[in-house]
């Protein structure tokens, strides 16, 4: 029997990035507002990819980090901001001003978006929705023609629908809580856009906090978001979301952010929280040590176990 | 928060327009209602009925919450922080698809950067779409809620520039062009009930669709209303000042709701 190839599969974030992540791909993001796939999102900045077309339902800075760094050409999405700490400025640069390039933005909603990935990860062509009626949403078009089509029922019930246009990555990236060495990865928390966003990827790439062993992972396969067999690459990345929360491993770095909604405002600024954050670091054990010990370590979560269930029968 | 206008300092007030709006938004929430909850003020709105006046409100955050009980004020609709305690955690897909979308939500809150006379929102660019002076966030959910949800709550600052009689982008639907408009662009329910501002709380006229204001914020006046609206609003025959915050309001929002005045301010 020949030798199986799933642990080929874990390789370092370097490697996982120049080779999963050619320029001018369809790059997918994850996690709405949590779990998102920070340690990536550094290492694509730092290899200077370019020409991407991002991906994601809401992003906040995963986004403005790569549009700053003049990685993304075009964006399909609903939402760019970074919540509560005010507006994303790479963003309003570029868009407003075309610094440090001019970008495009097809834009949806945050459920039409999840249902343009279920589209994807199903393998049909498009999904109708009964909300974006009567909107710009469904009217103002960047660069794709048509982006959404509103048509009657044809069962003749006399609704009307919204058909958004499948929306398939060539890469899905997911942030998850662990996987085993297979990278059946398993998430808890809430999903977001989780689910259909992961499948929509032509390949999948994770990242996770832990490899476990693949008993642990059959002990509960309730949590499991996606199987191994999807799965094409696997890093481990410990703190690899920061600044964003992980469910059951580590809260959200608020100073973090808030000093980055700050320094972002002028070009200036960014450019030198870039240099000292992303381009100055070789990568993601720099940034750890960046970060140092006792941040880490303040950002840690409580335990707050789940009850556990009988699986028997 | 608008520049203008003779506002009394919190000091004076015993307030802040925050908590104040804060308040006037759980007041909009029934108990036992499925409420839609949004980043920010919304959330303390839904942390301070569930303490007070709608305990047996169910909570849904868009990320996939549902029936949260936050121990802490939520940073954001993705905190960690509603997990614990929930009953059920799905994604998008569920709050949306399946709640939402066949009508089980009672009410949703959005926020605004410009909202005209029937209710129609923009939160995506201010000036030309292509070409636009300031760049915002986009729909996110709001799209969704505004379309979907039983009936729908604003909440944002108000100026001149952000009452407008023309929106810049059309996210969000209103009332579209009056009465009929959401029937027409085959919506299947819904529409804004109220507008709550710093300046007053905003209704819409069930015929017309247009949107009157009920009530203006202790302190101020019709006038100041005026001034920073630019059509010719509509005011209620009755109209009232709004009822001031009460002393249970102001103290469970202090010190359960946001301690910390992460969206009070300080």
């Amino acid at each position: 029997m020949p030798e199986p190839e799933v642990h080929d599969k874990l390789m370092p974030l370097a490697e996982a990035v120049r080779k999963f992540i050619p320029d001018g791909c369809r790059l997918r993001s994850s996690g709405i507002a949590l779990r998102k796939p920070m340690a990536f999102i550094y290492e694509v900045m730092r290899q200077r990819k370019r020409d991407l077309t991002f991906l994601m339902s809401g992003w906040t800075e995963d986004a403005d980090f790569l549009i700053g760094g003049g990685c993304v050409d075009r964006l399909e999405g609903s939402y760019l901001g970074l919540e509560a700490f005010g507006l994303a400025y790479c963003y309003r640069r570029a868009v407003e001003k075309g610094i440090p390039r001019k970008i495009a933005i097809e834009e949806y909603s945050n459920f039409g978006m999840t249902m343009r990935f279920m589209a994807a990860a199903m393998g049909v062509p498009f999904m109708p929705i009964r909300s974006n009626l009567g909107s710009d949403l469904v009217r103002v078009e960047a660069f794709r023609h048509p982006k959404a089509l509103v048509v009657d029922d044809p069962f003749g019930s006399g609704d009307k629908v919204a058909l958004l246009p499948a929306c398939p990555a060539d890469v899905a990236l997911l942030h998850a809580q662990r996987c085993d060495e297979e990278g059946n990865a398993q998430v808890w928390g809430q999903i977001g856009d989780d689910l259909w966003g992961t499948y929509a990827g032509k390949k999948i790439v994770l990242g996770v906090e832990e490899i476990v062993p693949t008993k642990t992972i059959r002990k509960d396969p309730n949590r499991t978001l996606v199987p191994g067999f999807r799965v094409d690459a696997i890093v481990h990345v410990p703190f690899g979301s920061h600044p964003y929360q992980v469910q059951g491993y580590y809260d959200i770095d608020v100073p973090f952010r808030k000093e980055y909604s700050e320094r972002s405002v002028t070009l200036e600024g960014w450019q030198a929280w870039a240099e000292e954050w992303v381009y100055g670091l070789d990568g993601h054990e720099a940034y750890l040590r960046k970060l140092g010990e006792d941040r880490l370590n303040r950002l840690r979560a409580k335990r707050m176990m789940s009850g556990q269930v009988n699986y028997g029968y | 928060m608008a520049t203008e206008g003779p506002t009394s300092s919190a000091s004076d007030r015993g307030y802040k327009l925050t908590e104040l709006m804060a308040i006037c938004a759980t007041r909009e929430i029934r108990d036992g209602e499925i409420a839609f909850i949004g980043t920010g003020l919304p959330m303390l709105g839904g942390m301070l009925a569930k303490y007070t006046t709608a305990p047996n409100c169910t909570m849904i955050f868009e990320s996939g919450v549902v029936d949260a009980r936050p121990k802490r004020t939520p940073l954001s609709i993705g905190d960690a922080c509603l997990v614990p305690g929930s009953v059920m955690l799905g994604g998008l897909t569920e709050v949306f698809g399946l709640l939402m979308q066949p009508g089980y939500v009672d009410v949703g809150f959005i926020g605004a950067a410009q909202i005209d006379e029937y209710g129609n929102l923009n939160t995506t660019v201010i000036g030309d779409y292509t070409n636009p002076k300031v760049r915002l966030p986009g729909s996110g959910g709001a799209n969704d809620i505004a379309s979907l949800a039983k009936r729908f709550i604003v909440m944002m600052t108000q100026d001149k520039r952000k009452f407008v009689e023309k929106l810049d982008y059309l996210t969000s639907p209103g009332y579209l062009d009056g009465p009929g408009g959401r029937e027409r662009a085959g919506l299947p329910r819904g529409g804004p009930s109220a507008v709550i501002t710093d300046l007053g709380l905003y209704r819409f006229d069930p015929q017309t669709k247009e949107m009157y204001l009920e009530s203006y914020h202790p302190g101020l006046s019709v006038d100041d209303i005026k001034a920073n609206v630019s059509w010719d609003i509509r005011i209620a025959p009755k109209v009232k000042v709004t009822k001031a915050p009460t002393k249970r309001e102001l103290r469970v929002l202090r010190t359960k709701c946001d301690p910390e005045g992460v969206f009070l301010g300080k």
